[in-house]
């Protein structure tokens, strides 16, 4: 049985203003990695392009995207990455950086790495809080994904959580 | 189905995240930092976003952190929860999954063998619940169980009428939903030939109980002078016909509306007074109309008696409580309790619609006595025969009926007639029209074992003195009286009648299988025979086709359907009675009546369903009537006819008259009708008024844009069709005739189909009408000079007749066009026509008679 294998590039856009990140979408992403692949690969580049590539997840808080390729090709467009130098969404643009993080060959391994990172980000990030309302804060956020780690595995069905929305 | 694909997919996505972006609902400032919800889609997001939302300057750590734990938990979330697949199968390790597991819960460890089959039974359930709920019909044994049925039935009769015996014939014949009822058309064999060969020799028998009946009730002479606003004298005897008037005879006139003879026509109808009876002052009208007819004579009989207030309304049918004879199995008491009923009668009536009409100056009582009554019909020279063989006068008189010795001895009398019948040799001796009422028993007790054909019993001479007063005098009128009359006598005997299941119980309980049943006293049924006069106008095959009518109560009509057909009968439908008419030569309702509002319609539907069929068959597969020179093949326009007619005489005659413009009639009159029959014929003898233009002139003075009937044969070969051309013979085509008798007679040119032509040259938008190709469009041309013979009239029904071995045909005329014909022939080829078929183009001779 031959079947489509796939790779996942789980990337994080670093920019210098985190405030300017909130233009972010899927379309933005797409569009400017085709525009790169197309400059360094050129049209061989966007033909593999077309096929097989696609943004499956975006967080515009974080800044992380998850971009899907076909196996053969994942390390054109990952070499087309690095020259990605400003994201364009309506006019706007914006200085930034595609750092890639990992590469898993199904979704699950990269939401699985996703979660530790996110955990190790939160623990660098609790010595360099400068206020007492901040580090609470990120104390809470800590907890919360730990704790939830474990409810969750103990649980069989649970529904109750909702995506951790926490209000102000 | 991208449904269920869908839902599917949406199902094992639903624990993964997803994007988190900012958009510009209301939600996300309320909210704070709120996610909103995108989907996982491919490719981009619906809708544009627009970032008319104030975004927040300053990230500050804790919203960061906040962020990164939403995401931390929603990955969880997305990583914990395997996509699709149950928890039991995810319980068992890696190594210990199985292929088969998913279909076989045995292969499980026990302790998730419950669970596995549980979710076995809500998987196979699933499908059904995401469908759409559809109402759960019952078994096909639940649904066939009597009550349920007669449940069915009921309902079904609510927009058409059932017959009393629909569902034999449903079983065996196609059947044809009109005016309001659902009547047999064909039988499913083929059997023209055999039904023609019983109309013949032997029998046949027809449900005619779609009649409907009206009844008039009230003084004899305020009725006659009502209706005699309806007839005239000069179609032939009226209501206040001697004879009828009796009751000793049925008759047939022809109605029109209040005053407006001859015009205003409306069809025909039968009528049946009821025997004087001597002390009551009250006479009893019958009047049997098509149910075409029946909303516009009703219409005009209240208009002419004055009776416009309702007395009494039809009700609801109840279910009477009945208690069935043999139980099979136990049902519990709340069951039993309202069996349904049949619907008896006519079920299309909405409960209090009125049936009965009083008028309050004239006191003359109307009843619509729809369905109340059955009427069969049998048609053949054995008729009488199977109805000796049926019938059993009823052996005890019930006393309440009559009390003095007057009564008894009619209804010895009655039998006695009925004895005789057996010594007439064929129905058709009878007078036409008698009437006998009889009281029979119920006709399931005689029931043959085996299906048989009954013989004319041969024993019984026909020289008895009795045979030969029948013959020649028929029935007297006080051996027409019978109880059926009566309304309470027609309820009570339809309450009294036996059920299928009490007889077939008291079958079971004799003992001698096979012996006769004895007769219940209470179910005598009065019953009416009317002897129905074949062919009574013309010359040739007089009474041909003669029969009996057999007039029951409502609610025995299957027995005596069943022992009718066991004796032998050959059953018709539509088809065969108008084969009937057609071959005793008479015009049939609606299809022969153009000038009556019922029969416009039926040929405007009549059109409708040609066209239809034309239109069905491929383009370059079907006739050009243009072609043919046929300007009408599926509606005749008479209108037109006439008056190009009289438009051409009076061109000819150069008189100053003004043309009638008003709406063609059908010649009934008889005076009329006698002098052309007389007129059209060949023989030289000499008739009362002989030929001349001036007689001729007057005749059609008298009778102006009218159509006559008349009968065509065919003189050689040619089977004349539906609609086919009776045109003019020019004289050269009748010296042809009289150098060669055998001439099959002059061909017309094709013509040139200029529509086509026009249609080509045109590219223009063309109105639907003239769409169909081959046929003329609406206005139509010039009728009368549209090919090299003027045309008189057309043909209604035609065929090959088997009664008289060549085709014969029934058309209409234009009188002027015959008279204007039959004037310019010489004495011995007068009343020779030319007939065309739409699809031919070749003309037969045929000789015109009309028949009075």
């Amino acid at each position: 049985m031959v079947r489509f294998k796939s790779r996942y590039l789980l990337c994080e856009v670093c920019v210098p203003d985190r405030s300017s990140l909130q233009l972010l979408e899927d379309r933005t992403i797409y569009n400017t990695l085709r525009a790169a692949v197309n400059r360094a690969h050129g049209d061989y580049g966007s033909a593999l392009f077309n096929i097989g590539v696609i943004v499956k997840y975006l967080n515009a808080h974080t800044g992380v995207v998850l971009i899907r390729s076909r196996k053969k090709h994942y390390r054109l467009i990952w070499s087309a990455l690095s020259f990605i130098t400003c994201l364009e969404n309506r006019g706007q643009k914006v200085q930034c950086f595609l750092n890639c993080l990992h590469v898993g060959g199904t979704i699950r391994t990269c939401q699985k790495f996703l979660v530790k990172y996110n955990r190790q980000q939160l623990h660098r990030m609790l010595p360099d809080c400068k206020t007492d309302a901040e580090k609470q804060e990120v104390r809470r956020a800590i907890l919360s994904c730990s704790l939830s780690n474990v409810r969750e595995e103990e649980a069989d069905e649970d529904g109750s959580d909702d995506d951790g929305d926490e209000e102000t | 189905m991208t449904g269920a694909k869908d839902r599917m997919r949406e199902k094992k996505m639903k624990n993964q995240p997803r994007n988190v972006i900012y958009t510009s609902s209301g939600r996300s400032t309320g909210r704070g930092q709120g996610s909103q919800a995108c989907g996982w889609v491919r490719g981009h997001q619906p809708g544009g976003h627009s970032y008319s939302q104030d975004l927040p300057k300053y990230i500050t750590a804790s919203s960061f952190a906040k962020a990164r734990a939403a995401e931390v938990n929603a990955m969880l979330k997305a990583v914990s929860k395997p996509a699709g697949s149950c928890h039991i199968f995810t319980a068992l390790p890696k190594h210990m999954r199985r292929r088969a597991l998913s279909h076989s819960t045995k292969r499980l460890p026990s302790r998730l063998r419950e669970g596995a089959q549980r979710l076995a039974e809500r998987s196979q359930r699933a499908p059904e619940k995401e469908k759409k709920q559809e109402p759960r019909s019952r078994s096909r044994r639940a649904r066939r169980r009597h009550g349920n049925l007669l449940l069915e039935f009921n309902r079904r009769q609510r927009k058409n009428k059932w017959l009393e015996t629909h569902i034999w014939h449903a079983k065996r014949f196609h059947m044809l939903k009109t005016w309001s009822y659902c009547l047999p058309l064909k039988p499913t064999a083929k059997s023209f030939r055999a039904s023609y060969r019983a109309m013949n020799t032997h029998a046949l028998l027809q449900d005619l109980s779609y009649f409907c009946c009206l009844e008039l009730q009230g003084s004899e002479e305020e009725m006659l002078r009502a209706l005699a606003r309806l007839t005239s004298k000069q179609t032939g005897p009226t209501f206040a016909a001697a004879s009828c008037l009796s009751g000793a005879r049925q008759g047939s006139v022809h109605l029109y509306k209040a005053d407006q003879f001859p015009e205003g026509s409306l069809g025909p109808a039968d009528f049946l007074w009821r025997p004087r009876v001597p002390d009551a002052s009250d006479r009893q009208l019958w009047i049997w109309i098509h149910p075409a007819l029946k909303q516009d004579v009703l219409s005009e009989l209240q208009l002419v008696c004055q009776c416009f207030e309702a007395v009494s309304v039809s009700e609801e049918s109840r279910p009477a409580l009945e208690l069935p004879a043999g139980r099979k199995r136990k049902r519990d008491e709340a069951d039993a309790e309202q069996p349904s009923k049949r619907l008896l009668g006519d079920g299309t009536r909405p409960a209090g619609a009125p049936v009965r009409w009083q008028s309050p100056d004239t006191a003359i009582t109307i009843s619509d006595l729809t369905m109340e009554i059955v009427r069969y019909r049998l048609i053949g020279p054995l008729a009488h025969v199977v109805l000796t063989d049926t019938l059993h006068p009823a052996s005890e008189e019930p006393s309440s009926r009559s009390t003095d010795e007057a009564g008894v001895s009619v209804h010895q009398q009655q039998t006695d007639i009925f004895q005789l019948l057996r010594g007439v040799c064929s129905t058709a001796e009878l007078p036409a029209g008698c009437v006998l009422g009889l009281t029979v028993d119920d006709p399931r007790l005689t029931l043959p074992q085996k299906r048989g054909k009954s013989v004319p019993d041969l024993q019984q001479s026909a020289e008895d003195s009795g045979v030969r007063d029948l013959t020649l005098k028929g029935v007297a009128a006080h051996c027409s009286q019978s109880a059926l009359w009566d309304a309470s006598a027609r309820d009570r005997v339809t309450h009294n009648r036996l059920s299928e299941q009490e007889l077939n119980r008291r079958r079971t309980e004799l003992l001698v299988p096979g012996s006769r049943l004895s007769a219940a006293p209470q179910a005598a049924v009065p019953l009416l025979l009317v002897h129905q006069g074949g062919r009574v106008r013309g010359e040739e095959r007089l009474h041909w086709g003669s029969g009996w009518d057999l007039l029951l109560p409502k609610g025995w009509g299957m027995a005596f359907w069943v022992p009718l057909v066991y004796r032998g009968v050959r059953v018709g439908g539509l088809h065969m009675s108008v084969k009937h008419s057609q071959f005793m030569g008479q015009p049939h309702f609606p299809h022969d009546y153009p000038d009556c509002p019922a029969g416009q319609r039926f040929q405007s539907e009549q059109e409708a369903e040609l066209l239809q069929k034309f239109k069905r068959r491929p383009p370059s597969k079907r006739t050009n009537y243009i072609k043919h020179g046929c300007l009408a093949p599926f509606r005749c326009p008479w209108q037109q006819l006439m008056e190009e007619w009289e438009e051409l005489l009076n061109m000819s005659a150069e008189t100053t008259g003004s043309c009638r413009t008003g709406p063609f009639t059908v010649l009934r009159s008889l005076k009329a009708l006698r002098r052309l029959s007389a007129w059209s014929h060949p023989s030289s003898r000499r008739s009362s008024s002989a030929l001349t233009h001036a007689t001729a002139a007057a005749l059609q003075k008298e009778c102006r844009a009218s159509l006559v009937w008349v009968r065509l044969r065919l003189l050689g070969k040619g089977q004349p069709a539906l609609h086919a051309m009776v045109c003019i013979p020019t004289t050269s085509d009748l010296q042809l005739l009289l150098k060669d008798a055998h001439s099959s007679g002059p061909q017309e040119p094709q013509h040139k189909d200029h529509i086509k032509r026009l249609r080509q040259t045109t590219t223009g938008p063309e109105d639907p009408a003239r769409a169909v190709r081959g046929v003329y469009p609406a206005p139509l041309p010039s009728v009368l000079p549209h090919c090299s013979r003027l045309t008189l009239g057309w043909v209604t029904q035609g065929d090959f007749s088997l009664a008289a071995g060549c085709g014969e045909a029934l058309a209409f005329i234009s009188v002027s066009g015959l008279l204007h014909t039959i004037l310019q022939q010489p004495q011995e080829q007068r009343g020779l026509v030319l007939l065309r078929n739409p699809s031919s183009l070749q003309y037969r001779f045929a000789r015109i008679s009309i028949d009075v």
